[in-house]
């Protein structure tokens, strides 16, 4: 039981980095893969101010996210010069700096070390620290974001940015300021990583570097091409199938260290498949 | 000490095995134009068959790196007629291949890792009691004397071949237009094939020597790649010249980056460097 709950947490986390990664790639066409970067931020901010000032852990989410955005923002805007592949090579980019800033930056992330015993979430003098209570707050903060995501794609906002990934120069003889929308969309999402971020710091209770790479950032894009790329329910079937599947494997019977590996050789399978054969994924409304 | 002349001569060794993976890179990039993350894996196919075969089976040093050169090519060309050379001919989007290629480059790595473990290994048999050189008031290992000559030999080769044999007429045909190349009778499918089984010879080169310099383990080809790719581009995509231009300022500018800094920011430079030029001069020094 306690096992298929840390499952559902887990589940939970990445169906939030699904969510805000296919705000992106799915609804905007902006192949970036650097979600694990935010993701990283929002875990970093919260871990450390946690165990530094033994702030709350809502108000040190809601900071983390203030700062993702902040840097999302600048990011944001240096990417917004560049195109297609170019793009994905500069997101790229951005995940290896800020992965080198995690590892380096020492007196502030304890490096390689990592941060150990970030407590787990409290609210008015009660604690998460069952996991069954935090499964129900991560399914919450997981519901809430789908709703958000549902809201933006279905509003007029959601339809200019569905425009821009279609056609941006058509769109831009309407009158719309492209790039703003890009940007507000790029940062919209960088928060949302953020926020799964603070939750998988204070559920696991420690973090380091190594969680952060550019890995991470592929595999929450498998995610979100194996659900359906600009489809919200798709992200979080993308993240439900993508953790369940290294379970299964563990089951069959595989040591640990070639089922860490396996895992590895089915997500990229299961990213060539989908390009070969089903290049909009299992629910998905666009192809790359 | 005078630590200025070994900042030169470690930024020329990094220089001799960017540009390597730069001339392979540029040679499938040129063709074919899409980014070739798949690359990357290759070059760890070509350490660990040397691994293989010089270490496990103690076959003789040249066959070892002949075999692993020729496997590291077949590994690329059957890459490319599974996935790429399908994928092409349905004239899937740009952002498509980078997806598969980053599949393909996680399964590769993690297969790698199954059969030989993650561990690291180096190829050497006399690590540390090499013969060395100074050069310029610095010193240099054999392998790397030997890694710089190779990088300047096949730059060499690569040059003539393009400006004096039909297939390098043929390939550089292909580059700029592959429809109208078809149409004159040039076999198309074929010598993209070749283009892909000699730029991951090259790759499988790389991976060698770096195997014997430093040392091999499943993942240090994305690290490689992302060297030769920032080398590529910063020197002008495509073009041979400038591909070696930029291998050697990447190497000169990440070994004098770090020179008051730690080590581990290179990656972080390196990538830094790239943004730039991507912002202020994205064709790169030499235009193709």
């Amino acid at each position: 039981m306690e096992y298929l709950i840390h499952i559902a947490i887990l589940i939970s986390i990445y169906a939030i980095l699904g969510l805000s990664l296919n705000l992106i790639v799915g609804y905007t066409g902006l192949l970036s893969i650097t979600q694990a970067a935010f993701y990283g931020i929002g875990a970093y901010v919260t871990a450390i101010l946690l165990t530094a000032t033994g702030m709350n852990f809502f108000i040190s989410v809601m900071l983390g996210v203030i700062i993702t955005g902040v840097l999302s923002l600048a990011i944001g805007f240096v990417l917004s010069k560049f195109k297609d592949d170019y793009y994905a090579l500069g997101s790229f980019g951005f995940n290896v700096i800020i992965y080198s800033i995690f590892l380096n930056w020492q007196s502030l992330t304890r490096g390689p070390l990592g941060i150990p015993g970030i407590p787990r979430p409290s609210m008015f003098g009660f604690t998460f620290s069952e996991n069954i209570w935090f499964l129900v707050l991560s399914a919450a903060i997981a519901l809430i974001i789908f709703g958000i995501c549902e809201y933006i794609t279905h509003s007029s906002f959601g339809r200019v940015l569905k425009a821009i990934r279609e056609d941006e120069g058509a769109i831009r003889v309407f009158g719309y300021h492209t790039i703003w929308y890009k940007l507000s969309i790029f940062v919209i999402g960088a928060m949302m990583a953020s926020v799964a971020g603070a939750l998988f710091a204070s559920y696991i209770t420690f973090i380091d570097p190594s969680t952060f790479t550019l890995t991470e950032s592929i595999f929450i894009l498998a995610i979100i091409i194996l659900g359906g790329l600009a489809n919200n329910k798709g992200a979080m079937l993308g993240a439900f199938c993508l953790i369940l599947l290294p379970e299964v494997l563990r089951f069959v019977g595989f040591p640990d260290d070639i089922a860490a590996q396996m895992r590895q050789v089915t997500y990229g399978l299961i990213l060539i498949l989908l390009m070969l054969y089903r290049p909009q994924g299992l629910l998905g409304e666009y192809k790359l | 000490m005078d630590i200025i002349p070994q900042l030169i001569v470690n930024s020329i060794i990094a220089g001799a095995i960017y540009t390597m993976v730069a001339l392979g890179f540029n040679l499938i990039y040129g063709t074919v134009k899409f980014f070739d993350l798949g690359y990357g894996a290759i070059a760890a196919v070509g350490g660990y068959s040397v691994f293989y075969f010089y270490k496990i089976l103690n076959l003789d040093l040249s066959l070892s790196i002949l075999l692993g050169i020729l496997i590291s090519g077949l590994v690329g060309y059957i890459v490319y007629r599974l996935v790429y050379a399908p994928l092409r001919k349905r004239k899937s989007s740009g952002m498509v291949l980078i997806v598969a290629a980053l599949g393909v480059m996680t399964a590769l790595q993690a297969v790698v890792a199954i059969l030989f473990t993650s561990q690291f290994q180096t190829l050497s048999q006399n690590a540390g009691t090499e013969r060395v050189f100074s050069i310029l008031g610095g010193v240099i290992t054999q392998t790397q004397l030997i890694i710089l000559i190779l990088g300047l030999v096949i730059m060499a080769i690569i040059g003539l071949v393009f400006k004096f044999t039909l297939f390098g007429k043929a390939v550089k045909a292909v580059g700029d237009d592959e429809e109208v190349s078809k149409i004159v009778g040039i076999d198309t499918v074929k010598i993209i094939g070749w283009v892909f089984f000699i730029g991951s010879a090259i790759a499988g080169l790389a991976g060698i020597l770096v195997g014997f310099d430093t040392g091999i383990e499943p993942t240090m080809g994305l690290s490689l790649l992302l060297k030769g790719v920032i080398a590529a581009i910063i020197g002008g995509i495509g073009n041979v010249y400038g591909g070696v231009l930029g291998a050697f300022l990447l190497g000169f500018i990440e070994n004098f980056g770090i020179w008051k800094i730690s080590g581990e920011w290179k990656d972080a430079i390196a990538f830094g460097v790239l943004i730039i030029f991507l912002l202020w001069r994205p064709q790169g020094i030499l235009k193709r």
